[in-house]
C-alpha cells in the first residue's frame, strides 16, 4: 500500500531512468519530445475526453463527431467521449487524477485549469499553436489559457454578463438607459432604479433576479467578484499572488458588499426563484402581467430564453459601477491535454501531443465555433464576428464583446471591461472561500469579518501548500 | 408460557451457556462463519481507516505537484482542527441535532408503530405510506424538499393556513429555522426505518400479557410502560443507538439543501460536512483524515456513554 | 371485550341506550384513529404525491404551481415528455442496468455475510468474539466519507476503477447490519437450536435448516435497506466511475442540477424513475416479512 506521493517518486524515478536509458543508449531519432508539437501523428490513436454535460451537450457532441468523421479520420485520431454532468465534473476529475487515471483531453471551465497545471496534471500546448491561430482569439481567450508563461488551453467559447432587463419597466419607471460599459449606472443610481421598480410593484420577490438557484459554487465567483472588482477590490492580490489581505476585505470591497447587503435586506433582490420563470413570465407562470422581475443578473446562456419570451423589450446593460468602472465576467470552458493518465509529466505514458492539439485546433475553428455560438448563444472566442451577428457593434449582445475587448487584470484601473478570474493555483481554494462568504453576507452576515475571515483562511492555504 | 421470548437469552447475555448443552463450541465454525464478513470489513472498512489514521500525521493531499513530497506533522493537524471556530460550531449542532433527532423520531416511530399495530381494516396501506419515504433516493428527497421548503412552498403555505398568515419562515435561508428545516425533513426521510424495526418488536410482545395486565385493571399507559415498552426493550434500544450514531453522521441533506453547505451561517454545519469539504473539496487529505478520526472518537464517546446511562436506567426501575 | 352492556352513569337507562353510547365510543375511537392516520398518512405522502405530479408537468409550471394545492395537479399535462427526456439526458437504461445489478450484488452478499457472522457473535462461542463484537460496534460509526480518498486509492492501485464489482465489494460486509443479525438472533429461542443440537446436527446445520429460516424477518428488513441504501450511493460512484458503462443511476441526477436551463419537469421526472422501482420491490417484500412475522413462532 503505498501512498501517491511515493508512487509518483517512483515513477519519476523511473522514468527518469528510461530517459536516461535512451539518450544513452541510443541515438536520438525522430520519437520526438513528447512535450512538443513536432508535426507527427503516430496513429492511429483513440484518445479519451472527458466532457462536461451541461445547458447544451448538443454542440460539443456534434464537434466531436464532425472531428472523428472529419480531420479526424485523415489523421487517424479518435476522440472517445466521456461525459460528465457538471454537478459532479470536479470532484470525478479529482479522483481520476489521485488515481492515476486521467483522461488524455480535458474540458475545463476557466480557472480550474490553474490548479490542475499547478499540479502537473496538463501538458503546454505553447508549441502547437501558431502565432496566426493565436492572433485570430481575444486576448481573453490566450490569457485564460495561460500559466506561468506556457499556454495551457484554448476554449471554443467565450462569455458574457451584464443586466437583461425589460425595457418597458425601466421605461415605466423613467430610469436612465445606459448605451454602453462606459455609461454603466453607478451603484447610487442603480440603488435608486432597484428602489423604483420596486415602488412601481415590479417583481414579486424583488426587481434583481441573481439566480440564486444556481447554489454554491462558481457561479457565485464568476457572477459577484466583478461587484467588489469593480469597487477596486479583488479576490487575491495578483501583484504577488500570494495573499488576499487587504483586497478581499479591503474598504473598497467592505463598501460594495454592504450596498448589496443593503439591497438584499430592503427586499431588492430575488431570492426566492428555482427556476427562471421569474424574469421571462412572473413567478405564477403567466406572462404580462407586470409581476415579472425586471432585472436579471446572468450571464450570455439565458439569451437564447429571454428573447424568446421578451422579444424586443429585451435588453441588455452593463454591470453597475461601483467606482472603478464596470467590470464583466470573462473566460469559460476551454480544452487541454493531459500529463497522460498518470498525471505524472514525462512519465512515458504521454499521448502524442499533435494528436491530442489536433481535436483542440478543429474545436476552435471557425465552424466549431459558429455551431457552439449558434447552438446556446455563446460569446465568440475571436476577433472576426463576422458570422455572428449578434454580436456585432449593432447587434443585441455586443456589449460582451465590449467588455471583452477592454478586458484587464488590474481593480485599480478606473475603467470598464472584463476582469479575469485571477490566474492562481489557489483558485478552486479561493473561489469556495468567496462562495461561502457570499452566502453569509447575504443571509446577514457581519461583512467586515466575514471577508476578514476567509482573507485568512485564504493566506494560510497559500502558506501551507506553497502556491 | 408466559415468559417473553428470547428474555432468558437476552438476561444471559452471549456469552457461553451455563448448564446447557453448548449450541456449537466449535471455534473453527465460529471463524468460518465470520470469516467473510471479518476479512471484508478488515479490507474494506479497517484497512482504508488505518491508512486515514496514517495520513491525519501527514500533510497529504489528494493532488500535488510532482515535485512535493509528503511530509510528517505530527499533530499538527489535529491542534489545527481544535483550533479552527467552525469545527466547533459543528460539533454543537451534531449535538443539537442528535439531542432534539434522537428522542422525537424515535417516539413518533414508536408512536407510529403502535398505530398501525392496531387491528384496524388497512393498517397495511398506512404501514407501506409511512414507510415509503425511506424509498426515496436522498438525492431525490432534497431535491424536492428543496421546492417544498421554498418560502413560498407548500410547508409554508400549510403553516400560514394554521396561524392565519404569521408563520412562514424562510426554512433553509434563515439560520434560526434552518436546523428545523432539516430535522422535519431528516424525520420524514427516516423514521419509516425505525418504525419497522419497533413494529416488528411490538409483535413480538404476547397478546396474552396484555390480557393479564387489563384484568389487573391497568390502564392504557399503564400497560404501556409494564408491557409494551419492557416487551420492546431490547429493538428499542437497538434503535436509539442507531439513531443517535446516524445523526452524528447527518451529511446529505445539510450538504444539498441549504443556501451553501452547512449554511446559511454554519447553523447547518456538521461534522460530516467538515470532514467531506476538508479531505475532498479542499484537497487536505492529511486535516480531513484527522476530522476523521476525532469524528469516530467523538461518536464512540458519545454511544458508550448513551449505552452506560440506559443500562442504569434500567437497573434502577 | 364481553359484549354484555356496563351499566353508564345515570339512572334508568335502558338497554338499547346503553349499547348506542357504547357504538357511539366506539365509532369516536374509529374516527379518531383513522383520522391521526390519516393526517400522518398525508405528511408522508405529499412530497411524493409533488414528485409524480410535477412529473407530469410542463418545466415551468412546475416551480410557478409549487406553492399551492395546484402543485399536486398534473397540469398543464405533458404526457410522458419529461420522462423521455430525462432518460436521454440521463442516460437511463444503461445507469439502470448498473444501479440493478450493484445493488443485487451488494443485497445478496451482504445478506450471506453479514447473517454468517450476525449468527456467529449471538451463537457460537469461539476464542475473540467478545472483541470482534465491540469492534464491529464500533464501526457501525465510521460513515463511509472517511474511508472514501484512502479506499479510491485502493481501488487504483488494484485495478479496479470504474468497474462495478468496485461499487459492490467494499459494501458487502456492513457492521450495522451485521449487528442487526446480532441482536435478532440474540431474541429467539435457544429451545429450537438446543433440540437440533441433542439430535446431533451441527452448528452449521443448526444455522441453515433452523436459525436463517427463523430470521426471514431480519432478512426481508435488512434486504430492503441495504438494498434503498446502495441504490442512493453518489459520491462513491462520482469518485471511482470513470464512464457510462460503470455508472449507477444517482449520477444521472447530476446532470441535470448543473446551470440552465433547469427542467424541473425532467428533474421530478428522473427522480420518480429512480424512486418507483424500490416502491415495488418493497411492496412485494413487504407482505413476505409480515408473513415472515407471523408464522416464524416467535409469539408464545
Amino acid at each position: 500500500m503505498v501512498s501517491i506521493g511515493t508512487r509518483r517518486r517512483l515513477a519519476l524515478l523511473a522514468s527518469a531512468g528510461l530517459v536516461v536509458a535512451a539518450f544513452g543508449a541510443t541515438p536520438v531519432v525522430a520519437q520526438g519530445d513528447p512535450n512538443v508539437c513536432d508535426g507527427v501523428i503516430e496513429g492511429p490513436l483513440t484518445l479519451d475526453m472527458t466532457m462536461h454535460t451541461g445547458s447544451n451537450p448538443g454542440a460539443e457532441m456534434a464537434t466531436v463527431e464532425a472531428f472523428n468523421a472529419g480531420p479526424g479520420a485523415e489523421l487517424g485520431v479518435t476522440i472517445n467521449v466521456i461525459a460528465i454532468g457538471e454537478q459532479a465534473y470536479e470532484t470525478a476529475i479529482a479522483s481520476a487524477a489521485a488515481a492515476g487515471e486521467m483522461p488524455d483531453l480535458v474540458d475545463m471551465d476557466g480557472p480550474a485549469l490553474y490548479p490542475f497545471a499547478f499540479n502537473g496534471l496538463l501538458r503546454p500546448i505553447t508549441s502547437c499553436a501558431s502565432e496566426e491561430k493565436l492572433g485570430t482569439f481575444l486576448q481573453s481567450i490566450i490569457e485564460q489559457g495561460t500559466y506561468e508563461g506556457e499556454l495551457y488551453s484554448l476554449g471554443s467559447i467565450e462569455s458574457g454578463m451584464g443586466l437583461w432587463a425589460h425595457k418597458s419597466m425601466l421605461e415605466a419607471v423613467g430610469a436612465r438607459i445606459p448605451t454602453g460599459i462606459d455609461d454603466a449606472w453607478t451603484a447610487e443610481e442603480f440603488d435608486q432604479v432597484l428602489r423604483d421598480l420596486q415602488a412601481a410593484g415590479y417583481g414579486a420577490n424583488g426587481p434583481l433576479d441573481i439566480k440564486w438557484a444556481y447554489g454554491a459554487g462558481e457561479w457565485r465567483a464568476y457572477g459577484f467578484a466583478p461587484i467588489i472588482q469593480s469597487a477596486g477590490g479583488d479576490l487575491i492580490d495578483r501583484s504577488t499572488m500570494k495573499s488576499s489581505s487587504g483586497v478581499i476585505n479591503g474598504p473598497e470591497t467592505v463598501g460594495a458588499m454592504t450596498l448589496f447587503q443593503t439591497w438584499v435586506q430592503d427586499g431588492l433582490v430575488d431570492l426566492l426563484a428555482e427556476d427562471d420563470n421569474n424574469f421571462t413570465v412572473g413567478p405564477d407562470g403567466t406572462a404580462n402581467t407586470g409581476d415579472e422581475t425586471p432585472l436579471s443578473w446572468v450571464g450570455h446562456w439565458m439569451h437564447s430564453l429571454y428573447s424568446e419570451n421578451l422579444g424586443d423589450d429585451l435588453i441588455l446593460l452593463p454591470l453597475p459601477d461601483f467606482g472603478n468602472g464596470s467590470k464583466g465576467g470573462m473566460g469559460s470552458w476551454n480544452w487541454a491535454v493531459s500529463s497522460g493518465a498518470d498525471g505524472i509529466p514525462n512519465s512515458g505514458d504521454e499521448v502524442d501531443l499533435d494528436a491530442a492539439y489536433a481535436f483542440i485546433d478543429y474545436a476552435t475553428q471557425q465552424e466549431s465555433i459558429e455551431r457552439f455560438v449558434n447552438g446556446y448563444g455563446a460569446v465568440p472566442p475571436i476577433k472576426d464576428l463576422s458570422a455572428f451577428p449578434g454580436f456585432q457593434p449593432d447587434g443585441d449582445r455586443a456589449l460582451y464583446i465590449d467588455y471583452l475587448e477592454n478586458a484587464h487584470a488590474d481593480p485599480s484601473l478606473q475603467q470598464a471591461g472584463s476582469m479575469a478570474r485571477p490566474a492562481t493555483a489557489a483558485y478552486l481554494f479561493i473561489r469556495d472561500r468567496w462562495s461561502e462568504a457570499f452566502a453569509d453576507i447575504i443571509a446577514g452576515a457581519d461583512v467586515q469579518s466575514t471577508l476578514d475571515n476567509i482573507a485568512q483562511q485564504i493566506d494560510q492555504e497559500i502558506e501551507d501548500v506553497g502556491y | 408460557m408466559g415468559a417473553i421470548p428470547g428474555e432468558a437469552a437476552v438476561a444471559r447475555g452471549s456469552g457461553p451457556p451455563d448448564g446447557r448443552p453448548r449450541l456449537g463450541g466449535d471455534t473453527l465454525t465460529g471463524w468460518l462463519f465470520s470469516a467473510p464478513a471479518v476479512l471484508l470489513m478488515s479490507a474494506f472498512i479497517i484497512l482504508p481507516f488505518l491508512l486515514a489514521f496514517y495520513f491525519s500525521f501527514t500533510n497529504e493531499r489528494l493532488l500535488a505537484p510532482p515535485g512535493r513530497e509528503t511530509q510528517w506533522v505530527g499533530l499538527d493537524n489535529y491542534i489545527r482542527v481544535f483550533e479552527n471556530p467552525r469545527f466547533w460550531t459543528a460539533l454543537v449542532n451534531n449535538i443539537t441535532f442528535a439531542v432534539i433527532v434522537v428522542p422525537l423520531q424515535t417516539f413518533f416511530a414508536l408512536f407510529l408503530a403502535i398505530l398501525v399495530n392496531q387491528k384496524l381494516r388497512g393498517m397495511v396501506v398506512f404501514r407501506t405510506i409511512f414507510f415509503m419515504p425511506i424509498t426515496v433516493v436522498m438525492a431525490a428527497t432534497a431535491v424536492i424538499w428543496i421546492v417544498l421548503l421554498n418560502p413560498k412552498g407548500l410547508v409554508n403555505t400549510f403553516f400560514e393556513i394554521l396561524t392565519f398568515g404569521n408563520f412562514h419562515p424562510d426554512w433553509l435561508g434563515d439560520p434560526a429555522y434552518a436546523l428545523a428545516g432539516i430535522i422535519m425533513v431528516s424525520i420524514w426521510a427516516s423514521v419509516g426505518f425505525q418504525m419497522v424495526i419497533l413494529l416488528a418488536a411490538l409483535q413480538d410482545v404476547p397478546e396474552s400479557l396484555y390480557e393479564a395486565a387489563r384484568l389487573d385493571g391497568a390502564n392504557t399507559w399503564q400497560q404501556f410502560r409494564h408491557v409494551t415498552l419492557p416487551g420492546i426493550r431490547n429493538p428499542l434500544l437497538f434503535v436509539l443507538t442507531i439513531t443517535t450514531i446516524l445523526a452524528f453522521r447527518l451529511f446529505d441533506q445539510v450538504w444539498i439543501m441549504p443556501d451553501r453547505p452547512g449554511g446559511p451561517l454554519d447553523a447547518t454545519r456538521t461534522l460530516m460536512v467538515d470532514i467531506v469539504d476538508t479531505g475532498l473539496n479542499q484537497q487536505a487529505v492529511g486535516r480531513g483524515s484527522a476530522l476523521s478520526v476525532i469524528f469516530l472518537l467523538i461518536v464512540l464517546a458519545v454511544t458508550i456513554v448513551q449505552r452506560r446511562l440506559v443500562k442504569q436506567e434500567g437497573e434502577i426501575r | 371485550m364481553s359484549a354484555t352492556t356496563k351499566r353508564p352513569a345515570g339512572q334508568g337507562a335502558t338497554l338499547a341506550e346503553a349499547n348506542a353510547s357504547i357504538r357511539r365510543q366506539h365509532l369516536q375511537r374509529y374516527v379518531i384513529a383513522y383520522g391521526v392516520l390519516i393526517v400522518l398518512a398525508l405528511f408522508f405522502l405529499f412530497p411524493i404525491a409533488f414528485m409524480v405530479a410535477g412529473s407530469f408537468k410542463a418545466d415551468t409550471s412546475v416551480i410557478a404551481d409549487s406553492g399551492s394545492l395546484r402543485a399536486f395537479v398534473p397540469e398543464p399535462f405533458v404526457g410522458l415528455e419529461n420522462f423521455q427526456q430525462a432518460a436521454e439526458r440521463g442516460n437511463f437504461w444503461i445507469s439502470f442496468r448498473n444501479s440493478v445489478i450493484i445493488s443485487a450484488g451488494i443485497v445478496f452478499g451482504g445478506l450471506v455475510v453479514n447473517s454468517l457472522l450476525g449468527y456467529a457473535l449471538a451463537r457460537v462461542p469461539f476464542r475473540g468474539k467478545g472483541l470482534l463484537l465491540a469492534i464491529v460496534v464500533a464501526l457501525i460509526i465510521v460513515p463511509f466519507e472517511t474511508l472514501a480518498v484512502p479506499l479510491l486509492l485502493m481501488m487504483a492501485e488494484l485495478g479496479w476503477t470504474n468497474t462495478l464489482h468496485a461499487q459492490i465489494v467494499p459494501f458487502l460486509a456492513q457492521p450495522l447490519y451485521i449487528f442487526l443479525f446480532y441482536s435478532f438472533f440474540l431474541g429467539i429461542p435457544r429451545e429450537l437450536e438446543e433440540a437440533a443440537r441433542i439430535d446431533g446436527a451441527g452448528p452449521a446445520t443448526v444455522f441453515f435448516r433452523i436459525a436463517a429460516p427463523l430470521a426471514k424477518p431480519a432478512y426481508a428488513a435488512a434486504g430492503i435497506l441495504i438494498f434503498l441504501a446502495s441504490w442512493g450511493q453518489y459520491l462513491w460512484p462520482v469518485m471511482v466511475t470513470r464512464s457510462i458503462e460503470a455508472r449507477p443511476l444517482p449520477l444521472g441526477i447530476a446532470e441535470f442540477q448543473g446551470l440552465p436551463p433547469r427542467d424541473w419537469g425532467d428533474i421530478m421526472a428522473y427522480a420518480a424513475m429512480m424512486v418507483v422501482p424500490l416502491l415495488i420491490v418493497f411492496i412485494i417484500f413487504q407482505r413476505q416479512f409480515v408473513r415472515g412475522v407471523a408464522t416464524t413462532g416467535l409469539k408464545g
